[in-house]
């Protein structure tokens, strides 16, 4: 047993790694960072905070300081026409624009050619003539096809009507562009190298000296936010799952009991409607049924609890948790039980008609007896599958309860991380949730192990 | 096939709950599928704004030759039963195919790779060494090239070619230059392939990266139709019948008769069909109807998070999800939420009795 | 078992009789709708922490939401403004009573310190400097360490008011070694004079960076009202008055500035139905942003009336269509009015508002009466001008649609809507106009964009048409970077692409216009250009809806954020 343990020990490790990585790399593909959505929250107004530029420039020294502007990885495989100097291109709709012409047409340098005399252009324009082009730019910008764009050229030639040498430098460089244009060029892959001064690189380094890195939005630590909000809805996760596996053991035992039928009728059809009701729903039902002075006022509708001026004493605290608590608890246990209920059902019922089960009965054991004893214990290895799929969830939180009675758990941090784009804490809460869950799925197969010895060869 | 009719048959005549199941789901079928030709007074996405959050049964307001609102309307005045009816045709259309997909995927990979194990399936060097150039080749021009043209909007002609070389460059490699290859000895040796660990960690994975982050980050590139909520689910929802179905595998293989019927000529895929599958069926058809109430829902549950689905798309959860904007329109959850629970239910009897009769029959 | 299964109701039971916890009636509980990441004055980065860190520091010059006007706040009287050729000074006078928590007076040394800190390298102050990038130095005076001068570059209307606007920090707190006090504000632009002092610059900025994150609110002080007591992340923030606060003691140009409940304390509540359950479970004492249906509903509770008190005070917040100048369909003007006139303003309202809006002909608010342009009417929803208007631009009617011929191609109007995603009032607008828009032969497809995928849409000019809110003030009024054609590249905040020459001349007139009647004229003719070119349509402007306890008295409810002053609040005696 101890080498097989240690050796799935060990496999944890590039497991989590992997994992770790994929969702390091997922997240930073998703458009935004976290300065550009603080600094555009702010743009609208009656009068100007800042002009373009400058804040522009703010954004820039962002992510300089926060080490945002270095490549992504060691390497990278990007399409051949592609330049590598491309991410330093700001702002970031002027960047797709360029990407979309460099892939459209193949060749880079005819590409920043193009784009350069268009400058000139713009820039020896009055504003007048700009608005008069306007359209026809705008077109530009958006063209997806070729002849889009000499369609788009010709128009602002014809427009501007005196020919000037910027516009004349224009036509020039499209033509160029059109006639070497390489359509298929961007299925060719390009291979480049970055050295180990890459994003990736400083954060797995972070990691390995065992630190998560800050949050950007207060800039205190990944594991002391983790270690907070785990804090807050640990027990209730824990004490809700409890309940809720005892339960639904329960119920599943009386309904597989041989006179258990009207069990069967009432239970299973209750529990099917229980669990389409969306959670949300569910909740706002029992707050408005127990929380709410239009009818049973019991409970308080929403948080852990307030501020006292004077500390409490351990019984009196416990006494406000459970007083705060006792409406999500109950809520958890709801939306777990009809799907634990019926896998634990027909887990036991699978074992009712094996001969183990005929035996027992046909010895006189009590029916109690029989499912305790005989019945439960063959049903063990789908009850412990189902049980560490769970187990995660204790420190995966719950969104839709968080955000419902306002509790700061694991599950509110995630969403507002992700809207946010707050990435090391995005990340730290997939690499703790991952953590819980390779442990989980480890101990449930030496659970497996130990509940029937005939696997332990094969697994191992 | 003939059996299972003549089970259905059976059991249609001897138990009034699958008889009335079986009607409701048949009913709701056909209602689907005469859809277009039923005489609905409203289209589901019509708005009638004189008549917003109208309470159901109001008969007082009927008019006689009128169209009328008989379960109330929603926030836009949108008619509560006409939208029902054409959820269900979603429901019908989108979600039950994505489970099945999903649930298929799962028994699949689940069964092989309990089945296979890391030392069974062998593979041959020159293979092998093909494999990591194929899956690279395939990656960049099914992943890569295509986000990046969606990225830039390209025309649709531009995915073509990445998709004639996605297939035709591993195609080449693994079946033109391995067998060139194999001219070497060393290269034509074979050495197992770990099938049972790749399928471990790609399901260790998909589920240790919670669903929500996947989401989230499709999101931020396309606003998420319910379309691509489907492949995602597709994509992260088999693990759940791949794992029940691996550790059926793992308890089967061991058992005593295995071996013999092994040795008798049996090929292993009917033996899973023979004697795997019937132990697998009851949790798997749990999950198949939990997970399809849950996706039926899943709209709703969005919505709630400020992750909006596209508006468009008439479905049970967007009307559950007006109940938001006005907690005192009861009509929205309870109508819609009692065809759901009536489908489930459904479902979940048919799939029971189905069951039960099949276990007899052992 | 069946033992414990009776005793778990039997313990609810027992604890719901369990009393809720005592208050003191003069603490008053207001809901926070998002958590708080920081309270740092200078970095922080929602806009809910604003109420709070605006109990704890003051600014130059505040507004009293009695009156919705701007006043001195740590300033003793608005600022002297001397505008040279290229430059505009700002005279300062701080209060006399004015003083930090130590007891040490607030300075200009002070507000120098500040403005270095917010322009200072190494701190993160990328959301704040922006908005001072104009001053470029402040003069002390050397007689007066309360009198100093802020030197701006040109001039601008809401310069007066952005010199006031932002946090005094404490430098005796904050910067005890003097390290800024030996730097001038314009060197911390030069990088030879950075590079000498780096070190210490990046220990002061290292201090200031971790102040008001949820580990260290030690150095959280300033000059106002209230101290922080207690921060539960994610849960409550509670501040208490400070006893014999200054602000007590001014006159009477200074009774706006008050402090008067002895504990705020703020409740993160994210969801917004459980929010109103909580305020009918009298768990909360303001709350304010309630949902129209709501609103109405709680209208009509008596029982929830004898103790709170709802408020739907006229706010500044507009809705608008934005259109894409840019684009081929949309450039000709009369197809923009076209759509303008499908939007059905009167339904919008009705249907996403009830009646808590007031439509609007352009973004100056029609409270703001002196600069309102009376005589011009709303688009009204009309599907028979909107075709003849359709036609005139040159779109021809067929079986499925409006086509016209464009550079030899036939091209059909077609509009995409987008907004951001979870916000029904937007989303009810977009369906509603596609309706009508179907009507009329438009075929409208709409989308919701999570907010980051819609910035770069918008910011990129890559759209058809958005609905979008602005918040608007009734008291400077500069439209240039909304209107101007400068600001119409990428990223620029004139999303639309407006702008004539006509136009971009008047908008410069418009900030240097001398006297009231000038400007007056000069934005009414603005409003007659913007409602004339119909890209930027202004829908209405929305009242704020709150509820306010009964309990409490002068509570300044106002149509501006945050639409109480709950510093000021007295308990009803």
């Amino acid at each position: 047993m101890g080498p097989y343990l240690l050796k799935r020990l060990l496999l944890v490790i590039p497991a989590l790694w992997l994992i770790a990585s994929l969702v390091f790399l997922l997240s930073k593909l998703m458009p935004g960072t976290y300065g550009s959505q603080q600094l555009q929250q702010s743009d609208a107004g009656y009068y100007s905070k800042g002009d373009p530029e400058s804040r522009e420039k703010a954004f820039r020294q962002y992510l300089r300081k926060t080490g945002q502007d270095l490549p992504l990885f060691y390497f990278s495989v990007t399409s051949l026409p592609e330049p590598d100097t491309l991410h330093l291109i700001y702002p970031e709709t002027e960047r797709l624009f360029l990407k979309r012409m460099a892939w459209l047409y193949g060749d880079w340098t005819l590409v920043s050619a193009f784009y350069s005399s268009l400058q000139q252009l713009e820039g020896s324009l009055t504003a007048t003539e700009r608005k008069s082009i306007q359209p026809h730019m705008h077109a530009l910008y958006q063209h997806t096809r070729s002849e889009q764009l000499s369609s788009a050229v010709d128009s602002i030639a014809s427009t501007l009507a005196a020919s000037t040498d910027p516009l004349r430098r224009l036509q020039a460089s499209t033509h160029t562009l059109l006639d070497t244009r390489e359509e298929y060029a961007y299925v060719l892959p390009d291979f480049r190298w970055h050295g180990p001064d890459n994003q990736y690189h400083h954060w797995m380094r972070h990691l390995f000296e065992g630190e998560l890195g800050t949050s950007y939005r207060d800039g205190r630590p990944v594991v002391a936010l983790l270690v907070e909000a785990i804090g807050n809805t640990w027990w209730l996760m824990f004490i809700s799952m409890g309940l809720a596996t005892l339960i639904s053991l329960e119920l599943a035992m009386l309904m597989v009991r041989r006179h258990g039928r009207i069990w069967r009728r009432s239970v299973l059809p209750a529990l099917f409607f229980l669990d389409s009701i969306p959670l949300f729903v569910l909740a706002m039902l029992l707050l408005v049924l127990l929380a709410s002075p239009a009818f049973l006022q019991l409970f308080p509708v929403y948080g852990m609890g307030y501020y006292t001026e004077v500390s409490l004493s351990w019984l009196q605290a416990m006494n406000q948790w459970l007083l705060f608590m006792a409406l999500p608890m109950v809520c958890l246990v709801l939306a777990n039980l009809p799907y634990l209920t019926n896998q634990f059902y027909h887990a036991l019922a699978g074992t009712a008609s094996q001969d183990y089960t005929r035996t027992a009965r046909a010895k006189g054991l009590s029916e109690s007896g029989v499912i305790r004893r005989h019945m439960l214990r063959n049903a063990l290895l789908p009850i412990i599958t189902l049980l560490s799929d769970f187990l995660p969830a204790l420190v995966a939180g719950a969104v839709i309860i968080e955000t419902i009675f306002a509790i700061p758990g694991i599950g509110r941090l995630l969403i507002d991380s992700v809207m946010a784009r707050d990435y090391p804490v995005m990340v730290g809460i997939v690499v703790l949730v991952a953590l819980f869950k390779l442990l989980a799925h480890l101990l449930s197969d030496l659970l497996y192990a130990l509940a029937d010895p005939r696997i332990r060869h094969t697994a191992a | 096939m003939r059996r299972l009719m003549e089970t259905i048959g059976t059991l249609f005549k001897a138990k009034l709950a699958f008889r009335l199941a079986l009607l409701y789901l048949s009913v709701l079928v056909l209602l689907v599928v005469a859809l277009p030709w039923l005489p609905l007074p409203f289209l589901p996405n019509e708005l009638d704004l004189s008549k917003v959050f109208a309470p159901p049964f109001h008969w007082e307001h009927y008019a006689a030759n009128r169209p009328f609102h008989w379960l109330g309307t929603d926030a836009l005045g949108r008619d509560v039963l006409v939208n029902i009816v054409y959820g269900a045709r979603t429901a019908l259309m989108i979600s039950l195919p994505v489970m099945l997909l999903a649930t298929g995927l799962g028994l699949f990979m689940g069964s092989s790779a309990g089945l296979f194990g890391n030392h069974k399936l062998r593979i041959s060097n020159a293979r092998l060494l093909l494999l990591l150039p194929s899956l690279v080749a395939m990656a960049y021009y099914t992943l890569y090239v295509p986000f990046q043209l969606a990225l830039l909007k390209a025309d649709m002609s531009a995915y073509i070619l990445p998709t004639i070389l996605a297939f035709a460059i591993p195609g080449v490699l693994l079946f033109i230059g391995a067998p060139m290859l194999m001219r070497w000895d060393s290269l034509k040796k074979t050495t197992p392939f770990p099938f049972d660990h790749i399928v471990l960690r790609l399901i260790e994975t998909l589920t240790s990266i919670p669903k929500l982050i996947f989401i989230l980050v499709l999101a931020a590139f396309a606003p998420p139709s319910l379309l691509l909520l489907s492949a995602l689910l597709v994509l992260t929802f088999w693990t759940g019948p791949a794992r029940l179905a691996r550790g059926e595998m793992l308890r089967i293989k061991e058992l005593p008769y295995f071996e013999a019927a092994i040795s008798s000529g049996v090929t292993q895929w009917q033996l899973i069909w023979r004697h795997a599958m019937p132990n697998l069926l009851a949790p798997v058809a749990v999950s198949f109807v939990f997970g399809l109430a849950a996706l039926l829902m899943i709209e709703s549950t969005l919505s709630f998070l400020n992750i909006g689905v596209s508006t468009e798309l008439v479905s049970w959860g967007r009307m559950i999800s007006g109940i938001r904007a006005n907690t005192a329109a009861w009509w929205l959850v309870a109508f819609p939420g009692a065809f759901l629970s009536l489908t489930v239910l459904a479902l979940q009897t048919c799939s029971y009795y189905l069951l039960q009769a099949s276990q007899e029959k052992r | 078992m069946k033992k414990l299964k009776a005793a778990i109701p039997l313990l609810f039971l027992l604890l719901s009789f369990c009393n809720q916890p005592e208050r003191q009636p003069d603490e008053i509980r207001i809901r926070l709708a998002a958590d708080i990441s920081s309270l740092n004055p200078v970095s922080y980065s929602e806009l809910e922490a604003l109420q709070i860190i605006n109990l704890l520091y003051n600014s130059l010059l505040t507004t009293d939401l009695a009156d919705n006007t701007l006043k001195p706040g740590l300033a003793s009287s608005m600022p002297q403004v001397e505008r040279n050729d290229s430059l505009t000074l700002f005279t300062y006078q701080i209060r006399e009573e004015a003083e930090w928590a130590n007891g040490s007076p607030v300075t200009g040394a002070d507000v120098a310190f500040t403005l270095k800190v917010l322009k200072a390298p190494f701190i993160n102050n990328e959301n704040l400097s922006p908005q001072v990038e104009f001053i470029r130095d402040i003069v002390l005076n050397k007689s007066n360490p309360r009198q100093f001068t802020v030197v701006c570059t040109g001039y601008t209307p809401e310069m007066e008011l952005l010199t006031g606007d932002f946090f005094i920090l404490p430098a005796y707190l904050l910067d005890p070694e003097g390290l800024f006090a030996g730097i001038a504000l314009p060197s911390l632009a030069d990088s030879s004079i950075v590079l000498r002092n780096k070190g210490r610059i990046q220990s002061l900025a290292d201090r200031l960076n971790r102040m008001g994150s949820p580990g260290s609110t030690e150095l959280l002080s300033g000059s106002a009202g209230y101290t922080l007591e207690r921060w539960a992340k994610g849960q409550y923030v509670t501040v208490k008055r400070k006893d014999n606060w200054w602000g007590n003691t001014t006159g009477a140009d200074g009774r706006h500035l008050a402090a008067n409940p002895a504990r705020i304390s703020f409740q993160v509540i994210p969801e917004n139905t459980t929010a109103l359950l909580a305020l009918k479970n009298r768990q909360l004492d303001v709350l304010d942003n309630i949902p129209v249906t709501e609103f109405v509903q709680l209208n009509q509770d008596k029982v929830f009336l004898k103790d709170y008190e709802l408020f739907s005070p006229q706010g500044f917040s507009l809705v608008y269509a934005g259109l894409n100048t840019r684009t081929p369909k949309l450039k000709d003007k009369r197809t923009r009015q076209a759509i303008a006139h499908l939007l059905d303003v009167e339904n919008l309202i009705k249907a996403t508002q009830q009646s808590y809006a007031t439509p609007t002909v352009g973004p100056i608010p029609p409270s703001v009466k002196k600069f309102y342009h009376q005589n011009l009417a709303p688009y009204t929803f009309s599907e028979q001008k909107a075709m003849a208007l359709l036609k005139s631009a040159g779109w021809i009617k067929e079986q499925n649609g409006w086509f016209r011929q464009l550079n030899g191609k036939k091209e059909q109007l077609t509009l995409e809507i987008i907004y951001i995603a979870g916000n029904t009032v937007y989303e009810q607008s977009a369906l509603i106009f596609q309706q009508h828009a179907a009507k009329a032969g438009i075929p409208v497809t709409v989308q919701a964009l999570e907010s980051n995928y819609f910035n770069q849409k918008i910011n990129g000019r890559d759209f058809d048409m958005f609905f979008r809110g602005i918040s608007g003030n009734p008291f400077v009024f500069n439209f240039k970077p909304l209107f101007h054609s400068t600001y119409a590249g990428p990223g620029g905040f004139n999303t639309t692409g407006f702008g004539t020459p006509e136009s971009d001349a008047l908008l410069d007139a418009i900030n240097t216009a001398e006297t009231e009647a000038d400007k007056a004229r000069l934005l009414k003719k603005l409003q007659a250009i913007l409602h004339e070119e119909a890209a930027f349509v202004s829908l209405y402007y929305r009242k704020e809806k709150l509820a306010i306890h009964r309990r409490f008295s002068n509570t300044k409810v106002s149509g501006l954020s945050p639409y109480y002053d709950v510093s000021s609040f007295m308990l009803k005696k």
